[in-house]
């Protein structure tokens, strides 16, 4: 029961992380937390189950296919739902914004694809008996899609110019402005990542969460919830957060059932926000008058 | 029409019989309809229209939270969840074994969604809006697992069969003017609030958070009352939804009812009664009469959402605001009057003062203000000034309560003065205005100087609610004082117009008439003269002197120092967070140091 | 003013701005201005606190709205962002030394030349640093471990590693200790000797005037003022200006 508890929880809480790291690169480049991330995790699962199983379409090119229209999404979202809404006097319709534009596509999905779980095709041959098989790939995977991740994104931020300008914006979006830094064409590119980040955590998270739209409101909660305790826009705060989260839901829903798990994360969330608004490793607000 | 469709964006047009039909034609008609309706004897009608009204009963509630506090509490199908069930499991005896009278249960099911209103709306008091969004639905979410998962109380999946309601209100007509009643006194509960001055509270908690505090509104007090009463109402609609489905399962209580509830206030307008309830009531009936659209109703009512947000952010309500498309007189001028000053303020004559020593505050690392020593006396105009930075609005913060100081004492005449707590500056009668006008764009002028007298009100969240005569007390009271305030600064021309439809420089007579509604013993003034003409910064000055003869001390923090030499009884030049100097306005002009460093350059 | 040619005598109209006006929404700021620099000259912006300066500045390096024309080297940039002003060698070193502390000092200055390919950014961010032996010194350590000068100097930096025609700086000396200050002005110096002109906004009356060719001077969001550096009793003059008593006499053409 051990193992299973931790490898399981291990693999759901790698999924959190990353829809938490995606929420994470979207608020960095515009101050906005977006209703799209568990969308992009839910369409990581479905589209790729489409294109596999009805399409019958190669794993490998499958995946990638997943990973661009993660980026178009992300890229789509940015467009239509962020950018209008920060020209705006009233900042915080981004709220709104992106929950239609998430619902909208939920909808679709819903009417275009299924309403129930749908199975995940297995994507590695591995011969189960074999010393590979140990660990069922269902549960390395998004492991792997983690590590993976936050390797990319320390590459991206230490080694690259492009990666510094993301990290220039996120702290002093003005300041960036005024050294000529294309703002606009950045954000729209970190939402092109955060989609391609979200759709990752679907994609490897698939075999073990299913293709299902249901998903979308889950994904949506539970990776917000390291990202809310760890302090908004810490990476590393989404990472712990998630694996905790992922381990303790998957330890109580053996112990003591999922409702329960379910209740007791929800009170941890809520009474912690109340305690420390900033998170347990947050900063203090800003200015207000 | 326009008078009931956005109570809170229009003044009341001058009494009258006629005016008040004309203001309220709409609500008649919408009665008669509803009371008329089961003339046409056609049960499918009756029901998509109960369905409606206890959708609005919810709506109603929610309207409160969302259209008017502006709190995006997207679950909040979970309190007619929460009633519901409440409402079955007890009228079927699932609770204890004893089966409750259905009416019982009912209200047993309004209260526990009351309660649950206020749990789930408790974040909204700290947190930003995207959590407490987040919150809402997570909760939306944990409600409809626990009923599944609570067999003995909800039957689980299988589910639990719904209340019958004996005679008034039996099944059938009986029960939808049961419906009908009920969502007739939503609306006029809902509109009461919205047209009181905790109305005009809540909208400006949703549109000028500081103004609100800065005039005494205390946030957590009023947002718990209005998610009691949402929550309330969402409860007893889950009731009557569970009677009307006559069997609930946990799949009956669907995230997308709350987004058409959420959707259906958007649609309306914020800050409107009217335009959300028909919003609900379109978004009810229309996939009844679009049958192929059903499945995707949802997907239309988030594009819908999508639209309105991008588009029009005024809803309904301000597509149907033709008033205030008329256009204003062009050439305007602010002529402030004065001498009306002694009608406004109280001159009591007792001479007090605000005294700081001491006073140091950093922001981590940076010394904002470094040991500051300052008064401000009764009926004296106190001029702050110092180059960009030099801690002149931070001191005006830590008088009105939004700072706290490391180091430093402050009084107001022997008594400590506490630090923090903006809301508790309107108690002592000290009111400011704001280097940005703070304002709520969408309301009159008329209704915006009447917030700033809110804590001056006598009448209960309930007596409002309810329309009992010192509500309307209340009402008259500061609407004669408001009118008063704004011909003392010369605005009375425009009381009726939309606050975001006039000029900057009118905006800012208009805060110093808000500030006054409290009948200040101070009054802090943050840059008054940014962004005025040379005639209109004359007649600021010559207002501002007269409001301090009257008794009133005010704190005047500006850049034009022609503005401040002209006015001052006495100055204080910060630089670097310390006091340069401090002397009448001739010594101070005669400072070599200030003249270097203030007007510097 | 603005019809008839530049007062410098040697110096080609590199900057022109007429009837510009901005503010913040609601609020206007600037209303009507006219402005005109020259290539390789030193133009000082005085005014007291709240007058506009930087609102100016932001207007003119497109930050902010704004209504009027402004022509830069013969270029039309009325409509112009902050990234088209700045590769048409137009760079506005914003106030409060805004550098980005979480990264390091030589990350902050190859960021100013975001765009550039990698061997012109990497010959001119080493140019830029030139001017800052002390910054130059520091540049793996993190912009936040510099003190409140040499972020100034950072920010400074980051300026000149576009080659500027013309750099606009922004109370470079607030904050700093009179050494530091001297420093900076004597870069503006180096500056003006390899040819690049500067608007410089300061709040040291002295030094700025001992630095600049020519003075402008704004006042509620007009100018009041203009007038060469070396004419009589400018400081009194200024301050009158500033008061509105002195609105008419020196706009003389």
């Amino acid at each position: 029961m051990f193992v299973s508890i931790v490898s399981y929880g291990l693999a759901v809480g790698a999924v959190y992380a990353l829809i938490g790291i995606t929420y994470n690169v979207m608020f960095s480049a515009s101050r906005v937390f977006s209703f799209t991330a568990g969308m992009l995790g839910m369409l990581g699962g479905v589209l790729g189950a489409l294109f596999i199983n009805k399409m019958g379409m190669n794993a490998v090119l499958a995946f990638m296919l997943v990973l661009a229209c993660g980026a178009a999404m992300g890229i789509v979202t940015e467009i239509l739902t962020v950018r209008p809404v920060l020209k705006s006097i009233e900042q915080h319709l981004y709220v709104l914004s992106t929950l239609a534009f998430a619902l909208m596509i939920q909808q679709v999905t819903a009417i275009e694809y299924n309403t129930e779980p749908q199975p995940f095709p297995v994507l590695f041959p591995i011969d189960p008996n074999s010393w590979l098989g140990i660990v069922d790939q269902k549960f390395w995977l998004p492991v792997l899609a983690c590590i993976v991740t936050i390797l990319g994104l320390e590459f991206l931020y230490r080694r690259t110019l492009i990666g510094r300008a993301f990290l220039a914006i996120a702290e002093d979006s003005y300041a960036a402005r005024a050294l000529g830094l294309p703002e606009t064409r950045l954000r729209m590119a970190s939402y092109a990542i955060a989609g391609v980040i979200g759709a990752l955590a679907g994609f490897t998270g698939a075999q073990m969460l299913l293709a299902f739209i249901g998903n979308q409101a889950i994904l949506n909660f539970y990776g917000f919830v390291p990202v809310a305790l760890g302090g908004m826009g810490s990476n590393r705060g989404a990472v712990i957060g998630g694996i905790a989260l992922g381990l303790f839901q998957q330890a109580a829903n053996f112990l003591v059932g999922g409702i329960f798990a379910s209740v007791a994360v929800f009170a941890v969330f809520i009474v912690v926000l109340l305690l420390r608004p900033e998170g347990l490793a947050g900063a203090a607000t800003a200015r207000r008058v | 029409m326009t008078d009931a469709a956005s109570p809170i964006t229009t003044a009341k047009a001058p009494a009258g019989l006629l005016g008040r039909l004309e203001g309220s034609w709409s609500w008649i008609a919408l009665g008669l309809v509803g009371l008329l309706l089961p003339l046409l004897d056609d049960s499918y009608f009756g029901v998509i229209a109960q369905r409606a009204y206890i959708y609005w009963i919810l709506s109603a509630g929610l309207n409160l939270v969302v259209g008017y506090a502006g709190q995006i509490a997207i679950g909040w199908v979970a309190m007619l969840t929460l009633g519901a069930y409440t409402t079955a499991a007890l009228a079927a005896g699932r609770v204890g074994g004893v089966e409750w009278h259905p009416y019982l249960a009912l209200i047993a099911g309004g209260a526990m969604g009351a309660v649950f209103g206020v749990i789930v709306g408790l974040p909204a008091l700290r947190l930003r809006t995207f959590y407490f969004a987040m919150t809402t639905l997570g909760f939306a979410t944990i409600v409809t697992q626990v009923a599944l998962a609570w067999k003995d109380v909800t039957g689980g999946g299988v589910g639990t069969p719904g209340p019958v309601f004996p005679w008034p209100f039996e099944p059938g007509w009986g029960f939808y003017y049961f419906c009908f009643i009920l969502a007739a006194l939503a609306t006029w509960i809902t509109a009461n609030i919205g047209s009181s001055r905790y109305g005009r509270a809540l909208v400006a908690i949703r549109d000028a958070e500081v103004a609100a505090e800065a005039s005494g509104i205390a946030k957590p007090k009023l947002l718990i009352l209005v998610f009691l009463l949402a929550g309330g109402l969402g409860g007893i609609a889950g009731g009557l939804f569970s009677s009307l489905q006559s069997y609930i399962t946990p799949d009956a209580f669907t995230f997308e009812m709350s987004v058409l509830f959420f959707i259906g206030i958007l649609i309306g307008g914020r800050g409107s009664i009217l335009g959300p309830l028909l919003g609900t009531i379109i978004l009810t009936v229309l996939p009844e009469f679009a049958a192929p659209l059903v499945q995707w109703s949802t997907f239309l009512y988030a594009a819908l959402l999508l639209v309105i947000v991008l588009v029009i952010p005024g809803g309904i309500a301000d597509l149907l605001d033709y008033k205030n498309r008329r256009p204003l007189e062009q050439h305007r001028e602010i002529v402030p009057r004065p001498e009306l000053l002694s009608r406004v303020l109280d001159a009591n004559g007792e001479p007090s003062a605000i005294r700081l020593t001491g006073i140091a505050l950093h922001f981590g690392g940076v010394r904002a203000i470094d040991g500051l020593d300052l008064e401000i006396r009764s009926g004296e105009v106190h001029g702050l000034i110092g180059p960009n930075g030099s801690g002149k609005t931070t001191t005006l913060n830590v008088i009105s309560g939004y700072y706290r100081p490391n180091t430093g004492t402050m009084k107001l005449n022997s008594a400590d003065l506490p630090f923090d707590k903006p809301h508790a500056r309107a108690h002592y009668r000290i009111a400011r205005t704001f280097q940005t006008p703070r304002l709520v764009g969408a309301a009159s002028v008329l209704e915006n100087v009447m917030i700033g007298g809110t804590v001056r009100g006598h009448g209960t969240f309930a007596e409002s609610m309810l329309s009992l005569p010192r509500h309307h007390r209340d009402e008259k009271q500061l609407k004669d004082a408001a009118m008063q305030a704004l011909a003392t600064v010369g605005l009375e021309s425009l009381a009726n117009a939309r606050a975001d439809r006039l000029q900057h420089s009118e905006l800012r007579f208009m805060e110093i008439a808000r500030g006054l509604m409290l009948r200040p013993a101070f009054l802090l003034l943050d840059e008054p003269a940014a962004g005025l003409s040379a005639e209109e910064i004359r007649r600021l000055g010559a207002l501002i002197k007269a409001i301090s003869r009257e008794g009133t001390g005010v704190l005047l923090v500006e850049h034009h120092a022609d503005l401040i030499f002209d006015i001052c009884d006495r100055v204080t030049v910060l630089n670097l967070g310390k006091v340069l100097a401090a002397g009448t306005p001739a010594e101070i002009r005669s400072h070599r140091e200030v003249v270097s460093a203030y007007l510097g350059a | 003013m603005p019809t008839s040619a530049p007062r410098s005598r040697t110096h080609e109209p590199l900057l022109q701005v007429s009837g510009l006006s901005a503010g913040y929404g609601k609020i206007g700021v600037l209303s009507g201005v006219d402005l005109t620099i020259g290539a390789g000259e030193v133009v000082a912006l005085l005014g007291p606190n709240g007058a506009g300066k930087s609102t100016l500045l932001k207007a003119i390096s497109g930050l902010l709205p704004r209504t009027g024309r402004i022509t830069f080297g013969g270029q039309d940039m009325s409509k112009a962002d902050p990234g088209e002003t700045v590769r048409a060698g137009l760079v506005h070193v914003v106030e409060g030394h805004r550098v980005f502390t979480q990264l390091s000092v030589i990350d902050n200055v190859m960021l100013a030349g975001y765009g550039l390919s990698r061997e012109k950014r990497a010959v001119q961010v080493e140019e830029a640093l030139a001017y800052f032996p002390d910054i130059a010194a520091k540049r793996n350590d993190r912009a936040v471990t510099l003190s409140g000068g040499q972020q100034q100097m950072l920010a400074v930096a980051q300026g000149l590693v576009r080659r500027p025609r013309l750099l606009m700086l922004d109370e470079p000396s607030a904050g700093l200790s009179p050494v530091l200050v001297d420093r900076v002005l004597a870069a503006v110096a180096r500056l003006r000797e390899g040819g690049t002109a500067v608007l410089l906004v300061e709040q040291l009356i002295e030094k700025a005037l001992a630095a600049a060719d020519r003075v402008y001077a704004l006042a509620r969001g007009s100018i009041v003022l203009e007038a060469s550096t070396d004419e009589d009793d400018l400081p009194n003059r200024l301050e009158r200006a500033y008061f509105g008593q002195d609105a008419h006499a020196p706009l003389e053409s």
